[in-house]
């Protein structure tokens, strides 16, 4: 707990806590402009057609949000060249993962976050649907773990790149991949590791031309994809953080 | 004088890691618009211009503005290292010259991955058999692009001179990306008075027509007001705050 504590004094003056809070803002916003002239169908199905949306949205948004929050974390020790006189004082492996901790607590902030955002649009505009709370968890679980893989390959980056550009770069192609990844067959996109912030998403998607209804169509969740994504989101990190404790700095 | 600090960014971008965003970036809406095309080809029947809508849809509305963040906070970073600011501050060069000499940079890295983004999509469209060249009025969308690139790149590099953060410009730039976008779909007057929504409308992504045929003048004065307005910042900043080193 000491070195998580260092980890925030660290942090004193960057206001990191505002990365994920602007983006937050952006979603709220890009979520009002759909919800102009809701019908009572429209209502009736308010939360379900959010968490159809929110993943697609993720793909593009989480990547770079990701990266930049990884990058302005890891970037003093890159740029104060304290790596040497740091190891003396802290074990490599604890200074990975205290780091990391703190990267991955603005992501379930932002998570929370969006579950705020979905509640608070039930509220003003009076959604008639039941708040669907397995809906919801699953939402997070899904949103938090695809976050974390993402996650750690943006801190191994930003950790071992002097120059930050290489982990942005990454990030903002993984925006790219991610998003487009949406619109493969899902066979394809499950070689997409960005892409997996759309691969549980609770709802296909019918539009009825005639009535110009969307028609949700519930969908399974893929609990053997979500296990096995998770093994390897554990994997991921063991092999990362071996790259960082095993490499000269 | 200008020329000399233009030369001293040129060089910079040997061999810099830059080139991989410029040319790299670019490859992604190429790849995956043209297979998205292939997939759809029943509905998406305008060709050259259906090949474009698919290659710009999301390249415009998110990514082009960050990608020129990148570049922005990129040509920044070294003077935020160490005491380089100090370094350049006592340069015998007027400080316009220091900021036009990183837009001009900006402005070249930009037109190039542009006109490589739309090389790409001339190659793109031979490869899914379509027959002569694109119509000129595509590749006069890509400089409408990159003109408004030019009110965009200045205020990038004006935030990224303030902000000593890399990565903080990116993730406005992107924010800022969507913000236009849902300007744009909100009020089409509204778009001119916001810069990262010029981007979009002057790439005219995901439209067969022409959306700014009868706009233009308002577009570009709106550019060029932005980049007037931001370079002017730029320049009061560098010559009367004093730099953090």
């Amino acid at each position: 707990m000491k070195a998580l504590f260092v980890e925030y004094r660290k942090q004193r003056h960057l206001s990191v806590w505002l990365i994920p809070l602007v983006f937050l803002a952006v979603l709220f916003l890009w979520g009002m402009a759909g919800q102009r002239n809701l019908s009572d169908y429209d209502l009736a199905q308010g939360y379900s057609y959010l968490l159809y949306q929110l993943p697609l949205l993720n793909c593009i948004l989480m990547p770079t949000m990701l990266s930049v929050i990884a990058s302005r974390i890891c970037d003093m020790e890159v740029k104060g060249q304290t790596w040497k006189l740091l190891f003396t004082l802290q074990n490599k492996g604890s200074f990975y993962d205290w780091k990391f901790l703190t990267e991955f607590l603005y992501l379930l902030l932002f998570c929370l976050g969006q579950l705020g955002v979905l509640l608070l649009y039930g509220i003003l505009y009076g959604y008639t649907e039941p708040l669907p709370a397995m809906l919801f968890l699953r939402h997070l679980a899904a949103t938090l773990t695809a976050g974390y893989a993402v996650l750690t390959l943006q801190h191994i980056l930003s950790l071992l790149s002097t120059n930050q550009i290489i982990p942005l770069l990454v990030g903002l192609a993984g925006s790219f991949l991610g998003l487009f990844s949406e619109f493969f067959p899902s066979a394809l996109a499950r070689f997409v590791l960005w892409g997996y912030f759309g691969a549980f998403v609770p709802y296909g998607i019918h539009w009825n031309k005639e009535t110009e209804e969307v028609l949700l169509i519930p969908r399974e969740f893929p609990t053997g994809l979500f296990a096995g994504f998770c093994v390897f989101t554990i994997l991921f990190y063991l092999l990362c953080r071996h790259i960082f404790i095993r490499k000269e700095l | 004088m200008l020329h000399l600090t233009i030369n001293a960014e040129n060089r910079k971008l040997k061999g810099s890691v830059i080139w991989i965003a410029c040319f790299l970036i670019p490859v992604i809406p190429a790849v995956m618009g043209t297979f998205n095309y292939w997939m759809n080809q029943a509905i998406l029947t305008g060709e050259w211009y259906s090949l474009w809508s698919q290659l710009t849809l999301f390249y415009a509305l998110f990514f082009y503005a960050p990608l020129v963040a990148l570049y922005c906070s990129y040509l920044w970073r070294l003077e935020h290292l160490e005491h380089n600011w100090n370094v350049l501050m006592t340069l015998p060069v007027p400080v316009r010259d220091i900021f036009f000499g990183k837009l001009y940079v900006i402005v070249k890295v930009t037109l190039i991955t542009q006109l490589w983004l739309f090389l790409l999509f001339c190659l793109c469209g031979k490869l899914v058999g379509f027959q002569g060249f694109p119509p000129v009025t595509i590749l006069a969308w890509t400089l409408r692009g990159t003109a408004a690139a030019l009110a965009i790149g200045a205020f990038q590099l004006l935030l990224s001179m303030c902000i000593r953060s890399f990565a903080i410009p990116i993730g406005l730039a992107l924010i800022g990306s969507i913000i236009g976008f849902l300007l744009s779909n909100f009020s089409k007057s509204l778009s001119y008075a916001f810069p990262y929504a010029l981007m979009l409308l002057g790439m005219n992504s995901n439209s067969y027509e022409d959306r700014m045929t009868d706009q233009l003048i308002p577009f570009l004065v709106s550019t060029l007001t932005f980049f007037l307005l931001f370079c002017g910042i730029g320049i009061l900043i560098l010559k009367k705050r004093d730099v953090k080193a």
